[in-house]
């Protein structure tokens, strides 16, 4: 069993003539995930690695009627456009790579997949990855790397940075274990797809045996982990570190790091760490802790 | 980023919000003679800083003769409110208060959309209003008008400023109503939306009115000065910095991350996320950092070279930590020749320890390593093998002369 992806899961790229479109087709190829085309207006019938360039969404689907994911590589300006084809189209997936979205845009785009029914992961999400079963984006980077520092286990991995996804996932590699998925959510103010969401999904997954997160100072959203571990919903194994301690010298309002790490009152990483350990959850002192707390459950 | 009280009060007045009458004074400028000009028998002298609670930090004077004004703002100019900088004074006419109400909109990061928050029991801290006399109302992001059954002053014209100027809160406190019966908004804090810069800039405007649309609504936040919340005006390595990512390529990898600290330690992280866990590291081992630095998202070379040299431009330095986690795709060569060639022109002697790997993570250890043989530079690379928090240990005894 995996969350999110599995075997046959058809991936469309939108802006897959780009730069980094390309780059991401071609991760998620020699990764096996199963991309079956992508999209650029104006550049219909073309092929990107083999795979068919479609104007747009709809065309997409009418050939190929069952892509049920995409991916979403234009930029920041042009996303609102591309993530509500993709809702308009019944894609149910929406992974949004793209950085440095308008808040407004995100929310819109969120909205409308709420009524819809589609899921967006991101925005900012660099993707995430099912070891041995597929990849959405560049998680992981080359081929080679990917397959040193990813193998099929039962860790999940949840962060709201892409690079420490990756970093966080090599230490657990390093301490001998494996991932059932490590998945990044994007540091913005508006997360489509939260830990909560996640853990949902792990918690239901037979291979996951715990779930390691790495948080930041701002937002809320660790606080619905707390609600969730408390009521029951949540109750496997859950390790956390919640980092931007420094922060709680900076004046409230002051941004640092992520878009969403806004230092607020109440909201700090000490404070969210507290009332995670007060459910229960193991609190990492730094993120390299957090393989050695979560060995012990694998 | 946050705006200042006059500027928040710009974007309401554009937008059909009254508020009282007045002038902003930016330091060195000189007092109009306010009774004379607004024709009131009361001033008030505000302090502008970044954020809140300036009542009680006595940064909001009331008076009614020129020298009390004059008085009032000097000691504003000299002070501190709550560590915020006083960037400039605004002198208002004190308005005929009938009743004081609270109105704001911003996200709500679990509902996932606006929230209106109001209260008819306003001029005070909206935490210390009880429950039951607060008004929240979730709102629908895609309705340009609003559809909400309450009769609240101003509601669709501040909804108008929060779509239309980007803005990530908007809030009125107090929302006066006059003896008069009119309505003004006494106060604004406003933050805005620093992704949506690019529908705000001078280029985007021209563009829109060559195409017939009408941008009345929208400011132009070239215009807004630079600023920082740690209560001093910014330093001009935190100006300079604001550079790097302009342009339209502003998106392809971030590098315009600097904030200037009291330490001694220059830092720049690769990451997000890292940047925060480093920071928190550099604490643990008893480091003072520099600065905040972050870059991200495979920026090319020339950006990460105009980042370091910002970095490394601080006087009195005594080590530079560069930690990134092992990364996803970001060119660690590439972004490393950038780095080299912004220390080949300061050719700093203090020990400079590097964590980092990733695609391209052996070519640019080599390429570094060469390079700093070659110029005779103190640096360490460390790899995935060893994890960022290690490295801050190895600089901490460097600098310490262990």
């Amino acid at each position: 069993m995996s969350i999110l992806i599995n075997e046959n899961t058809k991936v469309l790229i939108q802006g897959i003539t780009g730069k980094e479109g390309q780059k991401a087709a071609g991760a998620m190829l020699d990764y096996g995930t199963n991309v079956v085309g992508g999209v650029r207006p104006g550049k219909g019938g073309e092929k990107v690695l083999g795979k068919p360039v479609f104007n747009t969404v709809a065309e997409a689907l009418e050939a190929i009627p069952d892509i049920t994911t995409t991916t979403i590589y234009v930029p920041p300006f042009a996303a609102k456009g591309a993530i509500t084809e993709a809702i308009d189209a019944g894609i149910t997936q929406i992974n949004t790579i793209v950085e440095r979205i308008p808040i407004k845009d995100a929310a819109y785009c969120l909205a409308a997949a709420k009524e819809r029914g589609a899921t967006i992961i991101g925005p900012s999400s660099l993707g995430y990855i099912n070891p041995g079963v597929g990849r959405i984006g560049v998680v992981g980077g080359p081929k080679a790397q990917a397959d040193e520092i990813y193998t099929p286990g039962s860790i999940g991995i949840i962060s709201r940075s892409g690079g420490m996804t990756n970093e966080v996932s090599w230490q657990i590699r390093k301490a001998g274990l494996g991932q059932s998925a490590a998945v990044h959510v994007g540091g913005d103010l508006l997360m489509g797809t939260t830990y909560a969401d996640l853990l949902r999904l792990f918690e239901k997954d037979d291979q996951t045996k715990a779930v390691v997160v790495f948080g930041e100072h701002g937002g809320s959203y660790e606080f619905e982990v707390v609600e969730m571990i408390e009521s029951g919903e949540y109750t496997k194994p859950l390790i956390i570190f919640v980092g931007g301690k420094f922060a709680n010298t900076l004046p409230e309002g002051m941004n640092i790091g992520h878009a969403g790490a806004i230092v607020e009152k109440g909201k700090g990483a000490a404070e969210k760490e507290a009332a995670l350990r007060g459910v229960g959850a193991l609190v990492a002192g730094d993120y390299e802790e957090l393989a050695s707390l979560v060995k012990p459950f694998a | 980023m946050n705006l200042y009280e006059f500027e928040g009060k710009t974007l309401f007045e554009k937008h059909g919000i009254m508020i009282p009458g007045g002038v902003t004074i930016k330091r060195g400028e000189s007092i109009p003679n306010v009774f004379q000009d607004f024709r009131v028998p009361e001033v008030v002298v505000k302090a502008q800083v970044l954020s809140g609670k300036r009542g009680k930090n006595n940064a909001i004077r009331f008076c009614s003769k020129q020298e009390e004004v004059e008085a009032a703002v000097q000691d504003l100019f000299a002070m501190e409110v709550r560590g915020q900088y006083v960037a400039a004074v605004r002198i208002e006419e004190k308005l005929r208060i009938a009743e004081e109400h609270y109105l704001s909109i911003t996200y709500d990061t679990n509902a996932k959309q606006p929230i209106l928050v109001y209260s008819a029991e306003g001029g005070v801290d909206i935490e210390e209003v009880g429950e039951e006399k607060i008004v929240k109302k979730l709102l629908e992001i895609r309705n340009l008008k609003l559809e909400i059954d309450l009769d609240i002053p101003y509601i669709q014209k501040l909804w108008d400023v929060f779509l239309q100027e980007d803005c990530r809160l908007v809030e009125i406190n107090p929302l006066i109503k006059t003896e008069a019966g009119e309505w003004y908004a006494a106060d604004a804090k406003v933050a805005i939306d620093d992704d949506a810069f690019f529908r705000h800039s001078s280029r985007y405007i021209e563009k829109k009115k060559e195409k017939g649309v009408d941008v009345s609504g929208v400011s132009n936040w070239e215009e807004l000065e630079a600023r920082t919340m740690l209560g001093r005006p910014p330093t001009e390595r935190e100006i300079d910095v604001q550079d790097i990512d302009k342009g339209e390529n502003y998106y392809r990898g971030t590098a315009g991350k600097y904030i200037e600290m009291d330490g001694d330690i220059a830092t720049l992280f690769i990451g997000g996320g890292a940047s925060i866990a480093n920071m928190d590291a550099m604490e643990r081992v008893g480091l003072k950092p520099a600065n905040y630095t972050e870059y991200s998202g495979n920026p090319p070379r020339e950006k990460v070279y105009e980042l370091t040299k910002i970095v490394i431009s601080k006087p009195g330095l005594r080590g530079l930590w560069i930690a990134g986690v092992v990364s996803n795709f970001t060119n660690v060569k590439e972004t490393f020749m950038g780095t080299a060639d912004a220390l080949a022109e300061v050719m700093p002697e203090y020990p400079i320890v590097v964590r980092r790997d990733g695609p391209f993570g052996a070519e640019g250890k080599e390429y570094f390593m060469n390079f700093a043989k070659e110029k005779g530079l103190n640096v360490v690379w460390y790899g995935k093998e060893t994890s960022m928090s290690e490295t801050a240990k190895v600089l901490a005894e460097k600098v310490n002369g262990k």
